[in-house]
């Protein structure tokens, strides 16, 4: 592990148990009661699902103008994360759907369109494994149809009849229950900054080994 | 009461099928389908649910609202739910970090195999 590893990781871990204790502290909300507390790890998770999403189109779109290795990796590492960011926000909501509106899905807009940017960031990843050379820029390609997507994930709540509370709810948080949600997002933010720049040292790492191999064979 | 025209009979079943408004000669719109039909019962949204039992009541909140109790039945049926999903979180983070660690590693141990062998071969 690299240096710099360490000391984010005690930090975030840090954070996420700050996090957790005025998760616990937080009161119950009058409606929903204990099950309102997945809103805690579930919304952070959602935004940082978005973020890669983000992230990933935008290192594609640059790696497509101008084709550096750096770009890519980004990008890559990016589309990881949108995976998994975004396979914790498609599990908690059901869990927490099942007991505030009686079912574990609903195909309305923005749980659908969440679970499509999801699905393009496996296809992305499923791309560079196994479409072979050239599976770079057809994965970039993809991205910009992940990127596409991410407005429409966000504001979907605000114009279509939905079940899925509005955005307006996290800028009217009371006090006692932004304090919990915004540590946690701050821990949310740091582990992802965390586990991006890993993934892409990984694949420096990668490009290293792959020029070892090239002066072996040399 | 009259039988209805043709054209109005049309209209009737092109706005109950396509929920669309249909206009009349005049230009004025029949009501939408779902203005007229009775509404499917919807599910437990708690904004919703009360403006459906009060319509003529308070205005259900935009956002969340603390409450300092709630009654012991509500509180056990979710907490499988919360446990679950915090579990899932912690469990998702700690694969996946398992498996960066995991391939990062392998490929610092082929770093270094690469690296001695080309020393031995001294074309460093």
């Amino acid at each position: 592990m690299p240096s710099w590893f360490m000391r984010t990781a005690v930090a975030c871990a840090a954070l996420f148990i700050a996090a957790l204790v005025f998760i616990a502290l937080a009161p119950y909300e009058r409606d929903m009661g204990l099950v309102q507390k997945i809103f805690y790890f579930h919304t952070p998770s959602a935004w940082m699902f978005l973020t890669a999403g983000v992230v990933c189109g935008v290192a594609s779109a640059r790696y497509l103008a101008n084709p550096s290795p750096r770009f890519d990796r980004v990008a890559w590492a990016s589309a990881e994360l949108l995976v998994l960011f975004g396979a914790i926000a498609l599990v908690t909501g059901p869990l927490w759907a099942r007991k505030t509106w009686g079912v574990w899905w609903q195909w309305d807009v923005r749980l659908t369109s969440s679970l499509l940017g999801w699905m393009i960031g496996v296809a992305y990843l499923l791309v560079r494994r196994y479409a072979g050379p050239g599976s770079d820029k057809l994965a970039a390609g993809l991205a910009l149809f992940g990127i596409a997507n991410v407005p429409f994930i966000y504001i979907s709540v605000n114009y279509w009849r939905t079940i899925h509370p509005p955005t307006s709810v996290v800028p009217k948080l009371p006090l006692s229950f932004g304090v919990p949600f915004y540590l946690s997002v701050t821990a949310f933010t740091l582990l992802f900054v965390m586990l991006l720049r890993l993934r892409v040292h990984l694949e420096e790492q990668r490009a290293r080994m792959d020029s070892l191999y090239l002066s072996l064979d040399e | 009461m009259p039988a209805p025209s043709l054209g109005v009979s049309v209209a009737l079943f092109v706005m109950m099928s396509t929920g669309s408004p249909v206009r009349d000669a005049s230009g004025a719109a029949f009501p939408a389908a779902h203005q007229t039909l009775p509404q499917p019962s919807v599910m437990r949204v708690p904004g919703q649910l009360r403006l459906q039992q009060t319509p003529s009541a308070q205005k259900p909140p935009d956002g969340f609202e603390p409450i300092s109790e709630i009654p012991p039945e509500d509180r056990m049926p979710a907490a499988p739910m919360v446990i679950a999903a915090y579990a899932f979180v912690m469990l998702a983070f700690f694969a996946y970090l398992l498996s960066l660690a995991r391939r990062l590693g392998a490929v610092k141990q082929e770093i270094s195999r690469l690296e001695s062998e080309l020393k031995r071969s001294g074309r460093t």
